[in-house]
């Protein structure tokens, strides 16, 4: 969906439940990398993998308290905020 | 005896069933085919072939093949048959209808691993360049969607670094989460043939399979572990290594980025993962976990071959990097004998992999976000593409549910039997307003569809399919499609009734064209095709006919390295409790193949005429059951009835069962969870109870199942079709 397309129907896109597991399984990945490397390739995954309209529903779940979200995937999910940070996507070891 | 009638033509093609990709002469008399025979000159086998390959081809004339296409407004209507241009413009209007309603990204595509590479490739064109969106997928997110992942991230290629001739020189094999003797039958011969010759075996699997003990294979070591402790036991095989100073340092510091490996090494080198801490987890002994590590990293040429049990899993992409891990840290690549290598369940898994049949990539696995890629596409198509990944397969039914998908083309695949949570999958069909089904038969998934379009088999069209082996070999066509057209020609009609202007004079028009866009297909073409007889990508300018084996000086990454993946172990959250306190997993046996669509519609299906639940004897004991009892098994998702059986294959809390007939309802009972990378499905690892049918429950299982007198009817019809064979 480009920018100018509106959803035609209303509310998240998945079930916003399911989105918020999803988040906390990626989040679980990368804990053992340090924090910024941990956040950075969550914000990869993110963009490269999902569907805009996941990404919004989640962001727009975290504006409104983000609850179940675990703190560190919340962190990494607001970095997609900063589209001017855009990298191209890459697979392998998240790169701070 | 009567004489075999001489065939009047024979027709050199590939086998259709698993990913070895056998060669086959197809003898055919007029336009009945007589007898399929292993092709001498097939790369893969070399002359040699299984019970499927050999027999169970008689599905593509069957009683039940649909030949006209067919239209309903709703599925609660009888399907009306129609001419193929009435079911293009229905089908075309439909998808338009919707898209003008609810937007754009609202209809998508998924493209099947039995379709050839051409099939596959338009299909993503026809999402991509028509639908205006990138929701495609395919049928490898629900098995080895982790294996693109992982193997991407750690060694840059997301398939089989060998060769499978390449075993034949191996000093050690070790096979996670496969079956090849059963699933890969001519591959698991020639791992046979290798083990006779002196060659070291490592399985780690739940159950004793076939490969762990029979007849020319005994395993060294088998690590019948507990389903879900994948990571927790790979890990503690790297651990030994790391810690017993057994990693190749040479290779490790020329070869990958030094600095990830010693991040890996202190992960795995921790406590957390020592033999002792995790053999109870696993429930292995901790100097089985030793003794693997030892085999494994001695070599001098350790091979790795895997299957869905480590990718079908909440870690499945995690257990894919475990082994690439493992293999760079032992200096287990660029070489024969060597690598880590996906044993592919379907005969053109890998070619949908390459072929951007995702929401993400485009072919050869580059970003759907990247400019430059992007616009390749753009001017070779004609038309702006979208720049953000679409939905997965199983978010597409997510997305129904919530409104926001409305319409599905959907080519040669049974979402409702072969997807997970069926009950879900159900419910998300009936909310589309639009689903298109190409296929061979009508199944569980037509009852949810508005357009039926009847498929060609393998043996009625041209392309090309990608084996496990990365080998590109051409499909021939040996007789006339049933219904009309091969299936890239439906899929190229479909696009001109939605108003994209396309035509193609032949499927190798299709193979020139994404070997144009494709870097490791660029040489690939039907003439060089017919010429050398199957190739191996990559296949371009610096390897004309091929390459066997990958990573023989670099990586294909961006600064040529292999890297390590931090693999933590995070156990399921599918677990055992009171009530549900067996886990459940699930494999393939050799004369049946996946659902069952084209092997039960054979003579095959006498080798296997139903699924039974494998149990240990305790197990059994401890619910009152004898063989051949009816069971209930319940997760926390649904109920299903199998018929129980005792095996010393499984151990006590693991049961077992196949999943290639419709009413075994597997896929009733499987849960939710997915990989954390991919959402390849966790069909591994169920939490179950099992409990003896009563008799009135009984009785109406058995007044609903039908299979017996269907059984029947198709074993007549198959006698009847020997008869004129012969």
């Amino acid at each position: 969906m480009t920018d100018d397309e509106q959803p035609a129907v209303a509310g998240p896109v998945i079930d916003l439940e399911q989105l918020i597991s999803m988040a906390n399984q990626i989040g679980d990945f990368y804990a053992p990398y340090p924090p910024e490397r941990a956040r950075e390739g969550m914000r990869n995954h993110l963009r490269t993998n999902w569907d805009p309209r996941m990404r919004n529903a989640l962001l727009e779940h975290i504006d409104t308290g983000g609850d179940g979200l675990d703190t560190r995937v919340i962190d990494a999910v607001q970095l997609l905020r900063e589209k001017a940070a855009d990298k191209s996507g890459y697979y392998g070891p998240p790169q701070a | 005896m009567p004489n075999p009638r001489k065939p009047e033509k024979e027709t050199i093609t590939i086998c259709a069933y698993c990913g070895v990709g056998c060669g086959f002469k197809a003898e055919t008399i007029g336009d009945e085919i007589v007898r399929m025979t292993p092709w001498k000159e097939g790369k893969a086998n070399h002359g040699h072939s299984c019970v499927k390959g050999r027999f169970a081809y008689d599905y593509w004339c069957h009683p039940d093949r649909i030949k006209t296409p067919m239209i309903r407004d709703s599925i609660e209507e009888p399907w009306q048959e129609v001419s193929w241009d009435e079911a293009f413009a229905y089908a075309a209007s439909e998808l338009k209808r919707i898209q003008a309603k609810y937007g754009r990204s609202s209809v998508g595509g998924v493209s099947s691993s039995r379709c050839t590479n051409e099939e596959i490739f338009l299909t993503t064109k026809l999402v991509r360049a028509v639908f205006g969106n990138n929701n495609i997928d395919n049928c490898a997110r629900i098995c080895h969607s982790p294996t693109q992942f992982g193997l991407s991230a750690t060694v840059g290629a997301g398939a089989a670094s060998q060769h499978f001739d390449s075993i034949l020189q191996a000093d050690v094999i070790m096979v996670v989460g496969a079956n090849p003797t059963e699933a890969h039958p001519v591959f698991g011969s020639m791992m046979k043939r290798r083990i006779r010759q002196g060659a070291k075996l490592i399985v780690i699997d739940p159950r004793r399979t076939e490969t762990v003990d029979s007849p020319h294979c005994r395993a060294d070591v088998h690590l019948a572990l507990r389903p879900g402790t994948n990571v927790a036991i790979l890990n503690s095989i790297a651990h030994v290594i790391v810690r017993e100073n057994r990693h190749d340092e040479e290779f490790i510091k020329s070869r990958c980025e030094w600095q990830e490996f010693e991040h890996w090494a202190e992960l795995v080198g921790s406590e957390e993962y020592s033999p002792d801490k995790i053999g109870p987890i696993a429930d292995v002994d901790p100097e089985d976990i030793r003794r693997a590590a030892r085999i494994y990293s001695t070599g001098p040429r350790s091979t790795i071959y895997y299957g869905l049990g480590v990718t079908e899993h909440s870690q499945g992409s995690t257990g894919v990097m475990c082994l690439g891990n493992l293999g760079l840290a032992c200096g287990m690549f660029g070489r024969e004998g060597v690598g880590v290598n996906p044993l592919r369940g379907q005969g053109n898994v890998q070619g949908g992999s390459c072929l951007g049949s995702w929401p993400h990539v485009f072919s050869g696995y580059r970003f759907v976000t990247d400019d430059a890629t992007r616009k390749t596409f753009e001017a070779a198509w004609g038309v702006e593409l979208d720049s953000e990944p679409g939905l997965r397969l199983p978010n597409m039914f997510d997305a129904a549910l919530t409104g926001h998908f409305k319409g599905m083309y959907i080519m040669g695949e049974d979402p409702v039997q072969s997807d997970p949570n069926q009950t879900h999958v159900i419910a998300a069909f009936r909310k589309m307003e639009c689903v298109i089904l190409h296929d061979l038969f009508l199944n569980e998934t037509s009852k949810y569809a508005h357009v039926f379009l009847p498929g060609s088999s393998s043996l009625e069209k041209d392309g090309t399919f990608t084996s496990a082996e990365r080998r590109i070999g051409r499909v021939r066509q040996v007789v006339k499609p049933v219904a009309g057209y091969q299936d890239w020609e439906v899929t190229v009609k479909l696009m001109n009734a939605m108003g994209y202007d396309v035509q193609y004079a032949h499927a190798g028009e299709v193979l020139d064209e994404l070997a144009r866009l494709t870097p490791a297909y660029s040489g690939a073409s039907f003439e060089l095709i017919d010429r050398v007889g199957s190739v191996q990508w990559p296949v371009n300018e610096a390897a004309p006919e091929g390459t066997e084996v990958l990573h023989t000086e670099q990586f294909p990454r961006a600064n040529g390295l292999g890297t390590f993946m931090l693999t933590a172990f995070v156990p399921t959250r599918e677990r055992v409790s009171d009530q549900y306190p067996l886990l459940l997993t699930t494999g393939r046996i050799l004369s049946q193949y996946n659902v069952g669509t084209q092997t039960r519609r054979t003579a095959n299906s006498q080798w296997h005429p139903e699924d039974v639940l494998e149990m240990s004897l305790g197990d059994m004991q401890t619910r009152g059951l004898r063989e051949g009892d009816r069971v209930t098994i319940t997760s926390r998702f649904g109920s299903t009835q199998l018929k129980v059986v005792e095996s010393v294959r499984v151990n006590p809390g693991v049961i077992y069962t196949t999943f290639h007939h419709a009413e075994t309802k597997a896929n009733v009972v499987t849960s939710d969870l997915s990989d954390w990378a991919t959402n390849c499905p966790e069909y591994k690892v169920t939490a179950v109870d099992v409990t003896k049918v009563t008799s009135p429950e009984r009785q109406r299982a058995e007044s609903s199942v039908t299979r017996p007198a269907q059984q029947e009817r198709e074993t007549e019809e198959i006698a009847v079709a020997e008869e004129a064979r012969t």
